[in-house]
This record gives C-alpha cells, sequence and structure tokens, in this order.
C-alpha cells in the first residue's frame, strides 16, 4: 500500500527516504499532490463507484438468488455447482466461446501479419490498399452483420464463390455446425485493425537489420522469420492478449447474426458466455446464476491470459532487454 | 504528528469511496416525482408514440387533475430497460405489459387492481369480453387490457383467382388450407403459405388440436400428441410439402425476411399474421382479404396485445388506474384505430363502425375478421417464466425448422426442459 502511494507525485522519492522519517512536504509538493488527486479523482471515482463498487456487488450476488426485483437470497456456492455440474447449456456456451476464440484469434494473428508484410512492400497504391484494410474496422457492426445476412445466405454469394470450386457451401447461419465458422469469418474480416498497429511496427524496425542480413546472403523469406518477426513479437503479443480477451467477450456479433433473433442459435450451437449470461440475467431474471457465470468467465479469461504471460519470454522479443 | 502524505492519501481513498458509495446509493433512491405527475412507459417507435401522446393529451385535456409523462423505449429493449428502473426503485407509475406480465406479477411488482376494478364500477368482462381476465395470475387482475388483435390469414385475391381457389374463411379445416396451398405453389417461385415458425402461428394449430402447451393445472404438455401433430403439420408444409419456403430459402430471399415481406412480395400466398399486417399492406399493388383463421377439431388461433399495468414504485396507484380506465376507454382507444396503430381491446371500439369501416383500409376489407377471431382466441399460458420458455423452444427447434426432422422427438427433449423450468 505505502509502496503504491509513495509513487504519488509529490511523494517524497525513494532514495532521500531511506533511514530516516519522511520530511515535511514542501508547499510545492502539497500542490502537486493535490492536483494529482484532482486530475485522478474523476477516473478514481468512476472506476471504484462504477467497476469496483458493481464487481464486489456481483460477488455477493454470484453466491445468491436474485431476481433483481425481490430481495436477493443467500444460497451460497449453489450458481458455482449449477453451472458446472448441472447446466448442460453452460458447457456449451464455454465450449463455444473456446472453440471461437482458440480459432479466431491466431487465425486473425496471422491474416494481420500476412497483410502487414504484404502492405509493407513498396507496390503501386499501397496507401490505397492500406485504407482499403483498415475499412471493414470503420463499419457499424450492425450494418456489417446485416450484408453478412446476406453474403452467407444459403444460396448467397459466398455458397456462389465456394461452388466455383465446386464446394457445395453449407447453410451457415442456419446450421449448427456452421453458424461458428460464420462467426469465424466475421472476425476475421475485421482482421485490419492488427495489421494497421503490425504494419507501424514493421516501419520501424531498422533499415540496417535487412541490409546486413541481405549480405549475409538471407532469402526475403529468411528475412521475415529472422528480422521482422522478432521485432514484431511485442506488437503480435499486444494483439493475442487483446484477441483473446475481445474473443471470449464476444456478445453483439452473435446477437445480431444468430438467426430470428434467438441468440442460441440452432440448438444453442451459437450460444457464448456473455451472451448466456446476458439471456440469463435480463431475459430470465436469474441475476446470481449470470453472476457466477460471469466470474467463470473471468476465471477462464484469467487463466488464458495467465498462459500467454508466461509463455511469452520464450517468444516475445524486447529490444531494451537485450544484454 | 501526522503524515502529512499519507494522510491525503488516506482522504483522497476516503473520499473516492464515499463518492463511489454514493453514486451507488444515488441510483438506488430516484422514487417518483412528488408533483403528482405519472409517468408511463411503452414500447415502439415513431408510430406509438404519436398515438399514445395523442391518448394521453386526450385525457390529460378532458381531466386536469391528471397529468402524464410518457416515455417510449425501442421495443427490443423494452425489458431491460423496465427491469433496471424497478429494481434501481424507480419504476414508472403505468407500464405497458404483454406475454411477459407474469414475470412481474410473480415477483410482486405490480399492484393488484381489482380493488380499484370494483370501486370504479368497470366491468371488464362487459369492456373487453373474454379478453378482460388475460392478465389475471393467481386470481388477481394485473393489467387491463389495452390492445388486442387476433392473428388473421391475409390472402392474395389475385393469386387465389389466377389458381382458381376459394377465398379462405372461418370454415376451413386444416386439410382446407392444406389442399389451398398446394393448389397455390408453383415450386421455386411461389409459395402457398408464408409458414408457421413463429409460437404464435404453430401452437394455434396445436389449440385447434386440442392440444395445449401448459394445461390448466400449470403443468407443460408441449409433449403431447396433439402438440407434435401440429408441430409436425406446421414443418411438413416447408420440408415435406415445399408449399412454404424453408428458412434456407428466406434467408436467400433477403436479411431477416419472413411471412410478413414475402407475401407483401407476392411471393406467399397466404400469411398468417397481426393487425400490423394491414399498415404494411397500405401501399401493395395487388388485392388482398383477410379472414379470421381456419380451424381443425376445434377453432382456435394466438392473439396479440398488451395492457397496462401498475407498478409498485407507484405513488399514486389509484390515480395511475384512473388513468388507465380512461386509456381503455372510447375515447381514447378511438386513437388506436384512427391512427391504424391496432386493435383495440375495448369490445365497443371494436365493433364500432369506425373499426369495420376505417378509411386507411381498402374498401371491402373484412375488418370484422377481428370481432369474430376474438371469440376464440386461445389463452396463451402467460406464465412466469415466458422468456425462459419461449428459449426452450427456440433452441431445441432451431435444426428442426432449418432442416426438418422428427416434432415428437423434439419436442420430448422441450418437455424435459420445461419441467426443469416451471418447478
Amino acid at each position: 500500500m505505502t509502496t503504491t502511494v509513495d509513487e504519488a507525485p509529490g511523494a517524497v522519492r525513494p532514495a532521500r527516504r531511506a533511514g530516516r522519517r519522511r520530511p515535511k512536504m514542501s508547499k510545492r509538493r502539497k500542490k502537486e499532490a493535490f492536483f494529482f488527486w484532482l486530475f485522478i479523482s474523476p477516473w478514481l471515482i468512476g472506476f471504484v463507484g462504477f467497476l469496483l463498487g458493481p464487481m464486489i456487488a456481483s460477488v455477493y450476488i454470484s453466491l445468491t438468488e436474485w431476481d433483481s426485483f425481490t430481495p436477493p437470497e443467500w444460497v451460497g456456492l449453489d450458481n458455482y455447482a449449477k453451472a458446472l455440474t448441472e447446466d448442460p447449456i453452460f458447457w456449451k456456451a464455454l465450449w463455444n466461446t473456446f472453440f471461437y476464440a482458440a480459432i479466431s484469434v491466431p487465425l486473425g494473428l496471422v491474416i494481420g501479419v500476412w497483410l502487414a508484410n504484404l502492405l509493407n512492400k513498396r507496390v503501386r497504391g499501397r496507401k490505397l490498399f492500406r485504407t482499403f484494410i483498415y475499412l471493414p474496422t470503420l463499419v457499424p457492426l450492425v450494418a456489417t452483420a446485416m450484408v453478412f445476412k446476406m453474403v452467407l445466405a444459403p444460396s448467397g454469394p459466398f455458397n456462389d464463390m465456394l461452388g466455383w470450386f465446386g464446394i457445395e457451401g453449407p447453410q451457415w447461419l442456419l446450421s449448427a455446425t456452421w453458424i461458428k465458422p460464420a462467426l469465424i469469418i466475421l472476425s476475421v474480416w475485421g482482421a485490419g485493425a492488427a495489421t494497421v498497429l503490425l504494419l507501424s511496427a514493421m516501419n520501424g524496425i531498422p533499415r540496417e537489420l535487412y541490409e546486413a542480413a541481405e549480405i549475409d546472403g538471407a532469402s526475403a523469406w529468411r528475412q521475415f522469420w529472422a528480422v521482422t518477426f522478432p521485432q514484431i513479437t511485442p506488437v503480435i503479443f499486444f494483439n493475442l492478449i487483446m484477441g483473446l480477451i475481445g474473443a471470449f467477450q464476444i456478445f453483439s456479433q452473435v446477437y445480431i447474426l444468430a438467426p430470428n433473433n434467438n441468440v442460441g442459435g440452432p440448438d444453442n450451437a451459437s450460444q457464448m458466455m456473455v451472451t448466456m449470461l446476458f439471456q440469463e440475467a435480463f431475459s430470465f431474471y436469474h441475476f446470481g446464476y449470470a453472476s457466477a457465470v460471469a466470474w467463470l468467465l473471468f476465471l477462464v479469461i484469467m487463466t488464458f491470459t495467465v498462459i500467454a504471460f508466461r509463455t511469452s519470454r520464450k517468444w516475445v522479443f524486447y529490444e531494451t532487454e537485450v544484454r | 504528528m501526522v503524515d502529512k502524505v499519507r494522510w491525503h492519501t488516506r482522504a483522497g481513498i476516503a473520499a473516492t469511496a464515499l463518492l463511489g458509495v454514493a453514486g451507488l446509493t444515488a441510483c438506488g433512491s430516484g422514487g417518483g416525482d412528488d408533483d403528482g405527475t405519472l409517468s408511463m412507459v411503452v414500447w415502439g417507435g415513431d408510430a406509438e408514440k404519436e398515438t399514445y401522446q395523442q391518448r394521453v393529451d386526450l385525457i390529460e385535456a378532458e381531466n386536469p387533475d391528471i397529468e402524464i409523462e410518457l416515455q417510449l423505449i425501442p421495443s427490443d429493449q423494452y425489458e431491460q430497460k423496465v427491469q433496471t428502473m424497478i429494481s434501481g426503485g424507480d419504476g414508472p407509475d403505468i407500464m405497458q405489459v404483454a406475454e411477459n406480465v407474469n414475470s412481474y406479477s410473480s415477483k410482486n411488482q405490480l399492484v393488484p387492481l381489482d380493488e380499484y376494478i370494483e370501486s370504479s364500477g368497470l366491468d371488464m368482462e362487459q369492456r373487453f369480453g373474454p379478453a378482460g381476465d388475460l392478465y389475471s395470475f393467481e386470481d388477481q387482475t394485473f393489467a387491463v387490457p389495452d390492445r388486442s388483435g387476433a392473428m388473421v390469414v391475409f390472402y392474395n385475391k389475385d393469386l387465389f383467382d389466377a389458381a382458381g381457389v376459394e377465398y379462405p374463411t372461418a370454415a376451413w379445416t386444416q386439410d382446407d388450407a392444406h389442399a389451398a396451398m398446394e393448389q397455390l405453389t408453383v415450386p421455386g417461385e411461389q409459395w402457398g403459405y408464408g409458414g408457421a415458425g413463429w409460437w404464435a402461428q404453430w401452437w394455434s394449430f396445436a389449440y385447434q388440436n386440442g392440444g395445449q402447451i401448459i394445461d390448466d393445472e400449470g403443468q407443460p404438455t408441449a409433449n403431447s400428441p396433439e402438440v407434435a401433430e401440429a408441430l409436425q403439420w406446421a414443418n411438413d408444409l416447408a420440408h415435406v410439402d415445399h408449399v412454404v419456403p424453408t428458412p434456407a430459402e428466406y434467408a436467400d430471399m433477403g436479411p431477416d425476411l419472413g411471412g410478413d415481406q414475402a407475401f407483401a412480395a407476392q411471393t406467399v400466398a397466404m400469411n398468417t399474421t397481426g393487425f400490423w399486417g394491414i399498415i404494411g399492406l397500405a401501399e401493395a399493388d395487388f388485392n388482398w382479404g383477410i379472414a379470421p383463421m381456419w380451424q381443425n377439431e376445434q377453432q382456435a388461433v394466438t392473439g396479440f396485445g398488451s395492457g397496462l399495468a401498475v407498478t409498485r414504485d407507484s405513488e399514486n396507484p389509484e390515480k395511475a388506474f384512473e388513468a388507465i380506465e380512461l386509456l381503455t376507454d372510447v375515447e381514447a382507444q378511438q386513437v388506436l384505430i384512427d391512427n391504424a396503430l391496432d386493435v383495440p381491446a375495448n369490445l365497443e371500439v371494436q365493433q364500432s363502425d369506425a373499426f369495420l369501416h376505417p378509411e386507411w383500409a381498402p374498401e371491402d376489407l373484412n375488418m370484422g375478421a377481428f370481432g369474430e377471431s376474438s371469440e376464440f382466441i386461445i389463452r396463451a399460458p402467460f406464465i412466469p417464466e415466458w422468456n425462459e420458455m419461449m428459449a426452450a423452444f427456440d433452441d431445441n427447434l432451431g435444426t428442426f425448422w432449418n432442416e426438418g426432422g422428427d416434432a415428437q422427438t423434439e419436442l420430448d427433449k422441450v418437455q424435459t426442459q420445461l419441467e426443469s423450468i416451471i418447478e
């Protein structure tokens, strides 16, 4: 606690503090501290009131049965037990979310890196292409989803295209098997957001590294793996973490794309963790259960983020760490 | 000596925490206005806003002591919004309710109106007919019907004439309807009927067979032979008989397209839907008509409607009820017709000349179909777990509707789920 406190501007620096009592604050320091609290307060108040408060409340709610109208009834860990042992939909939603995240995040990264690498080449109309790649990110999701409903129609353009290669396209959104791949296609369509970040990381790579590699006779492929890739790993890592968190919390896409406004999709095939907890809370009035699901989701996301961080030492390269 | 830095820090943290808590509690203590203004929430868009406002203005003009502040909430957000208002202690005085009414009444969020009904001398039976006790739960009345119209059969006269088929009537059986659908179908181009994938549609057939989704004791009977037969019939129309577009065929027509749009595009010759279908066809350049729903062993059809209820948060439930009473009286109900918004629940208005021959409808349109249907509207089971029940049907029947299959098998799954939902 004290260490964090001491980080505040106006607080005493550790070097001067060593071994003796803190001296009285100077007038300037006091003023500085005052402004520190003044400027941080909007965020702090927002955080405590609208994030930390509700979060703590939701821990309590998850231990109760609460319909949001009548007083909550304490049930202990029943909600968690119900989710983990009784409710088949919970496991299905967890699996669906996992499936979606496990494919859409790596796929989005690979495509993002590939596109960024292409756009980094000196080709005619490069700026135009860069703009086009980013455009999908700017289109409102609702509009995108409407277009996708048409594109993925059973006899729609996408299946027509597959038809050129002799593939008979599935019914996508209407099929329990194909609705998740359809959602993944939608997520990949927005890979341009990652591309822009990766591209700027690529631009920051010193030319001389490539020159040196070229002199050593490295092929373009080899240059990519030995120079470009290690240099952009921090950005890839950032995109991975953000992508994971985003993918596990997928909501709007499902909400809009699922046929007939039935969030679960055929046979709950597109039921995700967040759509499920939304439905439990705001449609079925099971706030306690929904809160428990939310905390279980938090644990899942936390686990994957920790795994990503742990393994990052092995593959993420920070120039500043080179000794 | 107090360590100033530490003190500042603590004061800062304490102040933040306090403000945070204050912010939270502020949400909880909204309360209604004391100036006697009634707040009222309804769902819908611009058309609803205009109509409800006109009705409110009308009763305000004649009753100076009533003042209503109307709030429109988009339909898809209505439930969440109202739920948040109520659980925040800031519920409206008057709220619009429908199938989901008992989610609120069973949780003690609505004021039972029987006492007020009695003292005002309002005769529910006389004013609303069978719909009068639609919003009752455990022998208490929780809402007064406001809008109430049966589902009716829309038919394309041009297509019927071309195929030489007699127009539908209430005397039709399911078999007659089926025969007509076959005659009206041109494979790959035109279908006889828009389909019955929506609960309101196929439940009508189940009740026509003498089935029930929830029996009179409140127990689910969703997998009874009568219900299964109706569901099988409804789905086979698309996947076996091909007289109804399959979901895949609908998806090919356009995003979010259903029977209503397909009927307007003359792709299907018949469609079963509510009053709003008439407005949707205002600019149709073909001849069409409406008829009461066909039947089977008995006459049965789903009704669409909504009622007005008073919430627990109302500071003046008596006045709120007075306003509801006026809103469902002849004059204010008339606005529903004038604006072509919906079928008024008030029978006197429903049978009035204004409703039977409105200026916005094609001249020979059989508006009496609504009145005729009100005799056999089914009492849909408005259980407190309505939303969960809907989800149980949607989830389990999704693949069935999309790809066809055996109704009994799917309904057995639904039944199991319903049994666990309704304890």
